[in-house]
This record gives structure tokens, sequence and C-alpha cells, in this order.
């Protein structure tokens, strides 16, 4: 189902949607582009790059509360509030890189066991997907990990910016809902407006991106060199902060907590949190042995997770090119040059 | 919603047994589920334990898959969790969710020699295989079972392994002499290096300390074993169980689904990371 928005009535969609939805899109924030709630009659105006954190907050919170426990009197726990609790949500301005990163989302949560957190924020929420037409920020290479600056995959409607309107494609049948239920804002597309968003992806597909010139060759040097000293090399500089998983739209390792409140009688909760692949104690037994004891073997993981581990499993990259890893580390490591130095050997 | 797998059942402790003193103390703890609940298990598969305030830990189930009135684990006192539920007391309830992990392919091992190595608490992911074996006598050959602790106080399953020898080779050994003592004296791959085992038509099952697995393992291959009769299990810091949470895993797999049990064939093929 395809339809053209004037730029103008962008608005108004909106509008009508929190008739039945809380609705995000990406507004500068505190210095920082971030998903924001759209207050009532808000401007929103999809002119931001791409968020700081990613869209995955919508289907997998910083924290969230699993359940909650009480014990009284040394009877039974009482176990309560088990389901999780959700409101309908459409997420405006997702890039490309983060639609395709639900698919990554979609195969860790809903395969084998599904998880029931995960699906119920999964089923309540419409991804709006925005294309990427300007040129890309200085750390993009979704094209070398097989998206595209205008890839559907992973969202629920994708929009391409023309000249004064968008063009509006719904992809499930979630995203066809939200453009059915507002049908009298919407035009019919015409062939010229077929021919500008075509216009619009190829010259988006024309800017230069960073590269790895083959994913096929960096998995297999990945596999190659697990025992490498190159590793160390590589993360000598790591300070273990984390910045890279959390900011990344599909890295989906999560901490299990009891947070307590009350000493007598025990209350408190079960919290789920991210955690994060680069800290000591993400691994580390309670009888102090640790598998990946030091920053190299962390740093492996996480990109042997991304190109190789995920490519074995799922059959694609966990990784799909946003960047935010490399622009955000404060000490300049870089996912699109360790897969080159992997494929080069250029250590050896 | 379906069923949510985060969520553990109710089963009150009626029953703790000292089995090691000591800082790094075990004892075994017998549950039974509360309010109707239950599940079937596998030898070698686990169970989440909960102690609600306290948080969540992977431990094996180390009862008979044929006993379905109660769970027993032993647990070592190690962790928040586990120095948590060595301070319970019988009729205290904790959260258990699982069955989780695969399987010791016990079926296939119909008509052969079993070797059980086991060291430390080693011997209880291994203890329902060896009660899997002993209730069907008749499916297998020679049964044998090693186990060893570092003093005589740190034998687990003392009076069990005792009735064992009614139908099986029991092995016990402690690191030094001590008086009275008449089993072997050395650490446990030395016992079993010192009583040559066959490798014709065998399966050796080997659970302990990493460092103890190491030189099982190199000793088995000595006397012949190869990778493919050679299981063990491994264990990792895990937080969900199901595959999810992301800490668990050796190169591909998590051992908390594709695990905990492994042929050395299998763990070979594996990067040199647990």
């Amino acid at each position: 189902m395809e339809a053209i928005l004037k730029r103008n009535r962008l608005g108004q969609w909106i509008t009508e949607l929190q008739e039945r939805a809380e609705i995000y899109a990406p507004d500068f924030v505190e210095d920082t582009w971030e998903f924001a709630k759209v207050g009532r009659g808000a401007t929103v105006e999809l002119n931001h790059s791409n968020t700081v954190r990613p869209a995955k907050r919508f289907v997998f919170p910083q924290r969230e509360v699993l359940y909650r426990f009480r014990i009284e009197n040394s009877q039974s726990p009482k176990l309560t509030d088990t389901e999780p609790k959700v409101e309908s949500t459409v997420v405006f301005g997702v890039r490309p890189c983060d639609g395709r990163a639900m698919v990554r989302n979609d195969r860790v949560f809903t395969c084998g066991f599904s998880d029931p957190y995960y699906q119920a924020r999964h089923d309540n929420v419409v991804f709006v997907g925005l294309a990427c037409n300007a040129p890309p920020s200085q750390n993009c290479f979704c094209v070398s990990v097989g998206g595209s600056p205008h890839s559907e995959d992973g969202l629920d409607v994708l929009m391409t910016e023309l000249d004064g309107r968008y063009h509006v494609k719904a992809l499930t049948d979630k995203g066809s809902d939200i453009v059915r239920s507002a049908g009298d804002l919407f035009q019919d597309v015409k062939a010229a407006d077929m021919d500008d968003v075509g216009n619009a992806h190829a010259i988006a597909l024309e800017y230069s991106q960073r590269s790895i010139s083959s994913m096929e060759a960096v998995a297999a040097a990945l596999r190659r060199n697990f025992d490498s000293p190159i590793w160390d090399k590589l993360a000598r500089a790591c300070i273990g902060c984390g910045a890279c998983t959390y900011l990344c739209p599909s890295c989906h390792c999560f901490d299990i907590n009891d947070e307590v409140t009350n000493k007598s009688p025990l209350t408190g909760a079960r919290v789920r949190t991210w955690d994060n692949c680069q800290f000591p104690d993400f691994t580390m037994h309670s009888s102090g042995h640790n598998p990946r004891e030091d920053t190299g073997a962390r740093l492996r993981q996480r990109i042997c997770h991304k190109l190789l581990y995920f490519v074995e499993t799922h059959n694609m990259q966990q990784c799909t090119g946003c960047g935010r890893c490399i622009t955000h580390c404060p000490v300049g490591i870089d996912i699109v040059k360790i897969a080159n130095v992997m494929e080069e050997g250029v250590w050896q | 919603m379906s069923e949510n797998v985060y969520l553990p059942q109710l089963a009150r402790i009626v029953h703790i047994k000292d089995e090691v003193p000591g800082a790094r103390a075990i004892k075994t703890f017998r549950v039974e589920f509360m309010n109707g609940g239950g599940f079937d298990h596998e030898p070698g598969q686990c169970a989440m334990i909960s102690v609600f305030g306290k948080g969540e830990s992977m431990i094996s189930i180390a009862s008979a898959p044929t006993i379905t009135d109660y769970k027993q684990f032993s647990i070592m006192r190690s962790g928040r969790v586990t120095t948590a539920i060595h301070d319970m007391k019988v009729g205290d309830v904790i959260g258990v969710r699982g069955p989780y992990g695969n399987k010791f392919p016990v079926s296939d091992w119909k008509g052969r020699n079993l070797v059980f190595i086991g060291g430390g608490c080693g011997l209880a992911p291994i203890w329902p295989v060896i009660q899997t074996a002993v209730a069907n006598r008749m499916d297998f050959d020679k049964i044998t079972v090693f186990y060893g602790g570092r003093t005589s106080r740190d034998i687990m399953y003392a009076a069990e392994l005792e009735k064992l020898r009614g139908q099986a080779d029991v092995h016990l050994s402690i690191d030094s002499p001590e008086e009275g003592w008449e089993g072997y004296c050395g650490f446990v791959p030395a016992n079993v290096m010192d009583k040559p085992q066959r490798p014709d038509n065998a399966i050796a099952i080997t659970c302990g300390p990493p460092i103890m697995i190491k030189f099982v393992i190199s000793n088995l291959r000595e006397m012949g074993f190869a990778d493919e009769q050679i299981y063990t299990t491994i264990e990792n810091k895990m937080k969900c169980g199901i595959g999810k949470c992301g800490r668990c895993n050796v190169g591909t797999d998590y051992v908390c689904v594709k695990g905990p049990v492994y042929s050395w064939a299998q763990l070979k093929s594996l990067p040199q990371e647990y």
C-alpha cells in the first residue's frame, strides 16, 4: 500500500494517531537527537540525521520490571505484575539501519523460547521508517552489510521525503492500519511521484559510504584469527565503557537482578537491564574464573558476534552499519577498520 | 499471552543435607513444587533457581529423572544466590524454572561400559546419569565411578557412593593421605591412570574443576579413548537460561541451550573460551 502525504499534513496525521497511540519522533533534546514523545500539537520536522540512542528501546527497554515479589511473614512469595504492560506506540523517523536491526532483534527474542516482554512490545509498536536521502554520516556503512539507505526490512512503513511531500509505503498490516486510518489525509501515488522516489533512492546510493569489501572474507578471517595476538593490539585503547554496545541497535545482551525496596516484608522486583559484553563481570563466574578475562577477548566477542557468530546462526550480520559504535567510542575503536584489518591480514 | 518463560514456579525446601563443610560448602536441597507445579527433566539438564531478593543462579538437577515427587540440587556456596540458599532452612520457598539445556545421550549408550569421572561438586551433574544407568543396570555392561575430593570431608554423596558399590566399581580418592583412608591418595586424573580403563565399547563421562577435566581428558586420550567417546559438561555464567542474555556463549553456542553436555569431539570444534 502506497500513498502520498503532503509535508504540511504530517502534523495532522500524527494528531490523528495520538488518539490511539503514544507517538515518538526524533527531537533535539538536551543537545542530542533522541526519540522523544510528541506532545499534543507539537511540530515534528523529521530533519534529523540519526538519533544517538537506537530505536531498540521500544521493544527492549533499558530497564524493565519482569515481575514483582513480596514475602509476608515467611509465607509463600507472591509474584505479581507478571505480564508486560505496554502501550500502543508509533515511532516516526526510524532510519533503515535501525529497522534492519529489528529483524536481528526479532531473531534473538522470538526464535526458540519466545520472550513475552519483547513480543508484547513488538506487537504494539509501529515503526515508521524514513529513507536516508541526504549524504551519509561519516561512519555510515549500511551498504557493506547488505542494507541500503532506503531498506524496508524490519519497518512497518517507509517514508521517503520528496519535494514538499512524502511517499509513504506501508509494509506490514500494522503499517497499513495507521495509513488507512487517516486515509483522507493521503493522496494517490502518481507516476511522477514514483519517478521522484526512484531518483531520491538512486541519488542516496551514489554517495560514498565507508566500506568493507567482502563480509564473507571478514567472517573467514575472524574464524581463522580467533587466537591471534591482534585482538590484544586492537583492544589496547579500550577502557571498557560499553558505549559501543549500549548504543548498538541490535545488541541485545541483558542482566537480570532483584531490586529490593523493602526488607520486611521482603518486597521488590526482578528487573531486566541492558548489559554489556565489554564489562569484565559480564562473564565472570562466582569462582573468579572468567572465560573472557581481558579487553582483547571482549572486543573479539563483540566483533565475532556481529560479523561471524550471528552469520553462522542466522545467516545475516548482526550489524546494520549505523556507525554509532564508531562515532561514540571515546578511544576510536572502529568496527569497519577492524573488519578491513582482519580481511587484509595486514598485521601478519 | 503464552506462558512466561521468565516466571519461576514456587518450590518448598523439604530437606537439606550437608555434603561438604567449609567456606565452599556443598549442601543438597530437596524441593517440592507447590500449587501442582513441576516439570520433567533429562539427565544433564539444569534449572534456574531463584532466591527472591537475591536473584537467580543456574544449577544442574542432581536427582534422577524418574523421581517426580521432588527435585534435588547440590549447591556449592559461591556467589550471592548460592550463599543465600545455603542460609535457608526447611520450609523456605524458592523459585525454580526450567528445565534448560541438552542432555547426556544415555539411551545411545546401551550395551556399553560407562566410566564416570567426577571431582568436587562435579559429581552432581553426572549423578542423574549414574542413577539412570543403575536403574537400567541390565542395559549397560560395566559401570565404573571415579570420584575425588580434596580431603575425606570433601567427598559428597558419601553414603550414596557406598551404596553404589553393589552395582558399580567405585574408586574414591583424596588429594593427600589421611589416617583411616582406604581409597586412593592423589588427584582424580592420577587415580584414573592408576586403574587404566579399556576404551573398547566404552563411554567416559567427566565433570569437575576445569583443570581436572583437562587432565582427565588427556589421560583418557592416552588410554585410547576417541574424542567421540568422552563426554563432559561446561558451565558459564547465565542469566536467562534461554539463549538471549548473551553471556554464556562459546563461539556460536549458547551453553544454556546447546550445552551443557558436550562430547570432546564437539567441544574441540568450539573456540577455547570457557
